[in-house]
């Protein structure tokens, strides 16, 4: 995998201050006072940067190290409020902070993409608003919105920790508090949504002419991903048709009807599944393949919408699709964890949603490149497909296919070494760094 | 109406000759386009047929999935197809005033058509491909009245389907009640349909079976161009429609064609491995446009017989030939419709008779009191 310059460097430790994590909205305060201060004295320094870079063909040093400076620090905050870390950050955004990002060093731009770089920065802005980011410039705060700010100078205007990395921040709050740790799930999702924002903006600031990479593989370090009995394939060649892209959701009308009639069986399904494993301690066979085959067939069809994937997919969920999700058989569940499995869901399903909201922006920016190009850009695909395999995980839980919680951690595939398998969502995982 | 009716000459008095010249040119285009249009279709669908097996490999959804795929790909081909013509159709009638639809309108408009439609035809094909797998050569036995089925369905549903609101005139609620019985039937529930964002033509229509009957006018009908009895002899007419039975016949006459046009599908797919075959899908998507434009001037010309009926009932109801030849005058002045069109262009689109015709059987009644 081709690592993006602005690369995410993680070294935390998951431990958190029960005390700063309860009070980190207050505590953050000073720090996004100056954050708005610097990206106010960041937005002319770009604009002169943009003028320089035009003309001299590259960022002036004395510009680069200082929207440098302003991207690590504002990944630093954003790291701060969204939880994916937990010492109190510097202010002056020097490296060392345990989530921080590597800004490359200054090198020639070409021209004309340093002409164009507020448009083409875009479609990147757009999804780093999804994915959420750290940021909070310009307006300022710890909004939940980052699709509103729009207004006014992009690159301060996206003010707060967006949808994804909000998220991540509100359930790990509550986490933090109760466990004194931040679930690794959540945080590594946090600091993959930090750094393609960290990415979009030094794109955007000329501090590098490289595009934003949504791959997880390229965004971050090597991710840690635990086993789970929920997986995903891909075999996926990025490979589009332009004319079943221009009318995909069209012709996913067919499989979006036989979804919600399968929907229904598969709800009474997984009521009765729940009360066969509530009292016999594992699902029923029968009972585990029609859900394992709808939750696949839901897989298929996500996939197949958001153009994850390409190929018409078939009505009974059956396995080899090219965005694929294997589920193992059924195994023993923790019967507590099955009478609450409800309540116990509602972080994944929050989770789901806001991820929802990304594949959606993944398909979206995918349709105009996959209608130009003839392919799906890796990047969009991976995060479309991590987004189609939290969504698989987090139905096969509901449904009680496994009482293995949804882990948020953005790689595709988990690691070549066989590690456990934590139903407790809250449980912290070896790192993988 | 009776069978010996000859129809006598009429002078066209009253339509200005400026008026005739307008709605001459204004479908002259339309009869230009349908030609350019269909030539478009058959050359695409053709292209399809031929080449449109190499969409298989994006489907990864088995036989009958693939069929699916097949279709819908050859039905978004034609909607692309007929695009330009869409667009230049609203660019005509916005030139002669008869509609304020956008371009860009008229595109996204259609849209949830569109899905509809990309629905029935998956439901259709898997159907068909279903009994085409387990009855290689004889499923169109099974398939014809499964069509004709599901066209009865159809039509019983299709009044739930569009939104209208309930008339509200006593007058004309009176008089459906009055004419229904005259015509020895129930009162037909008389609905009222918005069409003002895509044009201002006026039109009536008679829909649906049993519980589901409706006659139901476009609100252009009833925004006071037309006079109290003219709309009373639109009334009259649709109801002439539900008394006479025309809907349900209307899809009898469909169920005779459809057994000989699904033999036809199943003969000529035969050479692509038949209907079983996602292979076959192309070409039989092409076979059934071909069908549809041969069998067109057939179906206008009952269509225009029943049209005919439905206009005599209406003059035996209302008694009043004088607002129906205003109102047939009216179409010409405000629908611009040909009053007297060139014969091929009549025999072929024309699924109502002329208005010249039109104006003469209310001139034959009148002569017959």
């Amino acid at each position: 995998m081709d690592r993006h310059p602005v690369r995410l460097l993680l070294e935390d430790d998951l431990r958190r201050s029960r005390l700063t994590v309860f009070f980190r909205l207050l505590l953050a305060i000073p720090h996004l006072i100056w954050l708005a201060l610097w990206s106010i004295a960041a937005f002319f320094a770009a604009i002169a940067g943009w003028f320089a870079a035009l003309f001299t063909g590259q960022l002036p040093t004395s510009l680069h190290r200082f929207l440098g400076s302003w991207v690590r620090y504002a990944t630093h905050l954003g790291a701060y409020l969204s939880l994916a870390a937990n010492p109190y950050p510097g202010f002056t955004g020097e490296p060392g902070y345990p989530v921080d990002v590597v800004i490359p060093e200054r090198e020639p731009q070409p021209r004309w993409k340093t002409a164009f770089r507020l448009v083409l920065a875009i479609p990147a802005l757009m999804l780093a608003a999804v994915l959420g980011s750290g940021f909070a410039g310009g307006g300022g705060g710890y909004s939940q919105s980052g699709t509103d700010d729009t207004s006014g100078v992009p690159w301060l205007a996206s003010s707060g920790v967006g949808g994804v990395a909000a998220v991540c921040a509100i359930l790990g709050w509550f986490a933090s508090l109760a466990l004194g740790r931040m679930p690794v799930g959540l945080r590594n999702l946090a600091a993959y949504g930090l750094a393609y924002t960290a990415q979009a903006y030094s794109y955007l600031l000329l501090l590098t002419d490289r595009y934003p990479n949504s791959d997880p593989a390229a965004v971050g370090p090597a991710w840690g991903l635990p086993p789970h009995p929920i997986r995903l394939e891909l075999a996926d060649d990025g490979r589009r048709s332009r004319l079943t892209v221009f009318f995909r959701l069209l012709l996913a009308i067919p499989h979006f009807v036989w979804l919600a009639l399968w929907g229904i069986a598969a709800f009474f399904a997984a009521i009765a599944n729940g009360f066969v494993a509530l009292f016999t301690g594992r699902s029923a066979a029968a009972l585990h393949r029609f859900l394992a085959a709808y939750i696949r067939y839901y897989a298929h069809v996500s996939a197949f919408v958001s153009l994850v994937a390409n190929p018409f997919p078939g009505f009974v969920g059956e396995p080899g699709y090219p965005v694929d999700i294997s589920i193992d058989q059924p195994e023993r569940q923790n019967r507590w964890i099955t009478f609450f499995r409800i309540i116990l869901a509602i972080p994944a399903f929050l989770l789901t949603g806001a991820l929802s909201a990304a594949l959606l922006m993944a398909a979206v920016l995918g349709w105009f490149a996959a209608l130009a190009t003839g392919r799906m850009p890796t990047g969009l695909r991976n995060l479309g497909a991590f987004s189609v395999r939290y969504h698989s995980q987090t139905n096969a839980y509901l449904f009680i296919v496994t009482d293995a919680y949804p882990h948020a951690s953005p790689p595709l595939q988990p690691p070549p070494e066989p590690e456990p398998v934590y139903a407790d969502p809250f449980q912290p995982l070896p790192e993988a760094v | 109406m009776p069978d010996d009716l000859t129809l006598p000459d009429v002078q066209l008095t009253g339509i200005p000759q400026e008026i005739l010249g307008r709605a001459d040119r204004y479908e002259r285009f339309f009869r230009i386009e349908f030609v350019v249009s269909q030539i478009v279709l058959l050359t695409v669908l053709a292209v399809y047929a031929r080449h449109g097996i190499r969409f298989a490999k994006e489907s990864a959804a088995g036989r009958i999935g693939t069929g699916m795929l097949l279709a819908m790909i050859g039905l978004a081909l034609v909607w692309i197809s007929q695009v330009p013509f869409r667009l230049a159709e609203v660019w005509w009638n916005r030139r002669y005033d008869q509609t304020d639809s956008g371009y860009v309108e008229t595109l996204f408009a259609n849209w949830f058509e569109l899905g509809a439609e990309f629905l029935f035809i998956c439901f259709a094909l898997a159907m068909v491909m279903a009994l085409a797998g387990r009855f290689p050569r004889r499923w169109w036995l099974a398939a014809a009245p499964f069509f004709v089925g599901l066209a009865f369905l159809f039509g019983f549903i299709y009044p739930y389907l569009t939104p209208t609101d309930r008339l509200q005139r006593a007058d004309l609620q009176a008089a459906g009640r009055e004419y229904a019985a005259q015509q020895g039937i129930d009162p037909v529930p008389l609905r009222v349909e918005d069409v003002t964002d895509f044009t201002s033509a006026p039109n009536a229509y008679a829909v649906g079976f049993g519980p589901s009957k409706r006659i139901v006018f476009w609100n252009t009908l009833l925004d006071g161009s037309f006079t109290d009895d003219e709309v009373k002899t639109v009334l009259a007419h649709e109801l002439g429609h539900h008394s006479s039975g025309h809907l349900v016949k209307g899809v009898l006459w469909y169920a005779l064609f459809a057994l000989p046009g699904a033999w036809l599908i199943a003969r000529i797919t035969r050479r692509r491995g038949g209907m079983g075959d996602p292979a076959a899908v192309p070409l039989s998507l092409l076979v059934i446009v071909v069908l549809d434009l041969l069998s067109l001037p057939v179906y206008n010309l009952i269509s225009r017989h029943m049209e005919a009926e439905a206009d005599w009932k209406a003059l035996e109801t209302t008694h009043r030939p004088e607002p129906a030849k205003a109102l047939f005058k009216e179409f010409t002045i405000q629908s611009l419709n040909d009053p007297d069109p060139p014969r091929w262009s009549y025999v072929l689109f024309d699924s109502h008779p002329s208005v010249e015709q039109r104006i003469a059987m209310a001139e034959a009644w009148a002569r017959r009191r």
